[in-house]
């Protein structure tokens, strides 16, 4: 396992802390426009992807990226991957304030 | 109408001497004390706040002291009586010739002037009297007369006035020695109880080893509201069950007391009574028919789950859907068949539940409910067994209850309900519950969840009764080598034998079929992060985790051949993770006890619930 560069997991609001770091995110697809994707992060707060998603992206499709935090609500994606239609956000979102917080030394 | 006695009138009528009941006495309201009878004569104290006189209660009053009208603590109006001289002595007493009940016991003797001599407390009670009637109007010292005023009290009387507060029928212990339930025990000599027949059981015939015979039980409740069970058998059943009916009263003695069976104990007591030929049951003439409206706790059939196998009875209310007809099986501990009947209930939680009706239910209010089924009936069920045949089912029992229509608001409910929604809605069967979507799947698989080393940590788990739980894990070994299924009847899924021709023979439905199914009981081991555990798993389940049937993989495995489907099929269930619904119980084993998981229900894993449950756990640990 390549763990040369590892992405800390964060959600709209964790975004800051990380910013010029690689961060992994999930977001729901609000719509996409040429080379980038508007979408919601899972604690509602609006993230815009640089890059170009392999798959089209139709609405409210999740999908996972994995990039460097350009500024507090936009990443510069590397890897995407398509999560599909039914995902709980609200599980994601505990998992990136437990790893953020007093689970911190179990990730990054 | 006074609602307290009439203070000083004593003290008036004895100060006037030419006193005449019949002109300006009667509004004179006195409290009655001390009521005890004489020979056929009951005498008191009259009362009236501030002073006391004896008196005596004419012979034709005596039926209304009986019947309980007059009462000791009640108040009463003199309407007809005379002030008579004590022979040789110069005190005075009332001949009351009529009077009229005013008030029924109150709590205490009243005292007006505060002064109170006599404590409601049972002890030796000191007669008190008036004295002179003219000067001391005022006074209201109460003298202790010397020994002929002194009346030894014999315990039972001791015991009423002690028990002043109890119901008018309390009373009635004057004329005879009634025992309070709660007093009896095995070694108590003669006793008299009087009860009411709060439940009367049907007569039951029965074989044992030591012949047959028929058997009855009632239970029995006293104005205390203590309960005990009466059986009667043979000659004393016989004898006494058409005597005792619901509802009545009864004085009740020489029956015999014993340590209550508590597998079979059905009212809070200690002990259980036995009546025989000689015992003495008298219906109490005076006593008014009550029969207590049966009390209903009803259980929605949603919620039914929790109560599977469990000791507890539930009450259940719901619309017929469906009666079938009268099925007779054969009871496996004598060979006797029992008529029994199946219903399907639906209530409001759109599920349905089937119960059965079984001997006298199955064909007496079977056969209405059969007869009225189109018209889908709001029936009410007390006292039903929760079983767990084909997920929930319910059995009645002998002291179970079937109302028609009752008269109740839930009722009501219920039917207006079915005539708008419940009709035409499509229902599910409440065992029906194995299916990860069906809402009502989500109680058991997430309820009561533990790891492995839970189960596996505590040997005695499921000592008494089966306890239940939920887990998660992967199935880790399936031994191929084991017994994995029996041969099971068509019809009912009991275990066949081979016929000596060909076929099967079913001990259960009595008959032969040329065929069988095969069905699962195999164990298979189940791990997660914590441990491992073996889990005995039936066929339903079994089909789930193997993902074919027992008659399918039984043919793959008599296939030889190059590929061995068979283990296929099993290291393809191997290393499946499932979420299961299991009960463990205690097994004794050569002596020894063995704890055992059974699986009750299988469904996937649901990723997103099970990463809930995590968080919760994490979140319990802070």
């Amino acid at each position: 396992m390549d763990t040369s560069s590892p992405s800390a997991f964060v959600n709209g609001s964790l975004m800051r802390r990380y910013i010029g770091q690689k961060v992994r995110t999930v977001i729901q697809v609000v719509g996409s426009d040429v080379g980038s994707v508007v979408g919601k992060s899972t604690d509602d707060l609006q993230i815009i992807v640089k890059g170009s998603p392999p798959t089209t992206t139709t609405p409210s499709t999740y999908l996972e990226v994995i990039g460097i935090a350009e500024n507090e609500n936009s990443i510069r994606a590397e890897v995407w991957t398509n999560f599909g239609n039914s995902f709980d956000p609200v599980n994601y979102n505990e998992l990136c304030k437990l790893a953020n917080g007093e689970f911190k030394h179990l990730f990054i | 109408m006074q609602n307290s006695v009439t203070p000083d009138a004593i003290s008036a009528v004895l100060s006037n001497p030419s006193f005449d009941s019949s002109s300006d006495r009667s509004e004179i309201v006195v409290q009655v004390v001390d009521l005890k009878p004489i020979g056929n004569r009951y005498t008191f104290s009259a009362n009236d706040g501030k002073t006391r006189v004896k008196a005596m209660f004419t012979a034709s009053l005596t039926p209304e002291i009986v019947s309980g009208k007059i009462q000791n603590l009640g108040l009463i109006r003199l309407v007809d009586f005379t002030v008579n001289d004590i022979s040789s002595k110069s005190t005075k007493y009332f001949l009351v010739t009529k009077c009229e009940t005013v008030a029924s016991v109150l709590d205490s003797e009243i005292d007006l002037e505060g002064k109170k001599d006599e404590e409601e407390g049972g002890e030796a009670k000191r007669q008190k009297l008036d004295h002179t009637p003219v000067n001391d109007v005022k006074e209201t010292g109460i003298t202790l007369k010397p020994k002929q005023e002194f009346v030894s009290k014999s315990a039972s009387q001791i015991i009423t006035e002690q028990r002043g507060n109890a119901a008018p029928a309390a009373r009635m212990a004057m004329t005879r020695r009634v025992h309070p339930l709660v007093s009896l025990n095995p070694y108590q000599g003669s006793w008299t109880i009087k009860v009411r027949v709060t439940n009367k059981g049907t007569m039951r015939n029965y074989k044992n080893a030591r012949g047959e015979g028929c058997v009855f039980n009632v239970e029995l409740t006293d104005e205390e509201g203590t309960q005990i069970q009466a059986t009667m058998f043979n000659d004393a059943a016989r004898k006494f069950y058409d005597r005792f009916q619901l509802g009545k009263v009864y004085y009740i003695s020489r029956g015999s007391l014993k340590l209550a069976n508590k597998q079979f104990k059905t009212v809070q007591n200690d002990y259980e009574m036995t009546l025989n030929e000689n015992s003495e049951v008298e219906e109490a003439s005076n006593e008014e028919t009550f029969v207590p409206e049966t009390k209903f706790n009803f259980v929605p059939i949603e919620e039914l789950g929790m109560y599977v196998n469990q000791k507890e009875l539930i009450d259940l209310i719901g619309v017929v859907q469906s009666v079938s007809p009268t099925m007779s099986i054969r009871r496996r501990t004598d060979n006797e068949m029992i008529p029994k009947r199946d219903i399907t209930l639906a209530d409001e939680s759109k599920k349905t539940v089937v119960v059965s009706l079984w001997n006298d239910l199955a064909t007496g209010v079977g056969q209405e409910l059969l007869d009225m089924a189109d018209k889908s009936p709001v029936i009410a069920i007390k006292s039903l067994k929760v079983g767990d045949f084909q997920g929930v089912s319910l059995s009645t029992i002998r002291r179970s209850n079937v109302v028609i229509n009752p008269e109740s608001p839930e009722a009501k409910k219920l039917k207006s309900w079915f005539d708008s929604e419940g009709k035409e809605a499509s229902m599910s069967s409440i065992g029906s519950g194995i299916s990860p979507l069906a809402k009502n799947g989500s109680w058991s698989m997430y309820t009561d969840r533990v790891l492995l080393s839970h189960i596996t940590s505590n040997p005695s788990l499921g000592e008494e009764k089966p306890v239940f739980f939920s887990t998660r894990g992967y199935i880790s070994f399936i031994k191929p080598d084991q017994t994995m299924w029996y041969q099971a009847c068509k019809t009912c899924n009991k275990k066949v034998t081979e016929a000596m021709d060909s076929g099967y023979w079913c001990e259960g439905c009595q008959k032969k079929d040329e065929e069988c199914s095969l069905r699962y009981i195999m164990v298979v081991k189940v791990s997660d992060s914590t441990g491992e555990a073996w889990f005995s798993s039936f066929n339903d389940e079994a089909e789930n985790i193997i993902g074919c049937s027992a008659d399918e993989l039984n043919k793959l495995r008599s296939e030889g051949g190059e590929v061995n489907e068979f283990q296929t099929k099993l290291k393809e269930a191997t290393w499946s993770s499932h979420v299961f619904r299991i009960s463990v119980t205690q097994n004794e084993y050569n002596g020894e006890k063995r704890q055992r998981v059974t699986v009750k229900g299988v469904a996937p894993v649901d990723f997103a619930a099970e990463a809930r449950l995590l968080l919760q756990d994490i979140s319990k640990k802070n």
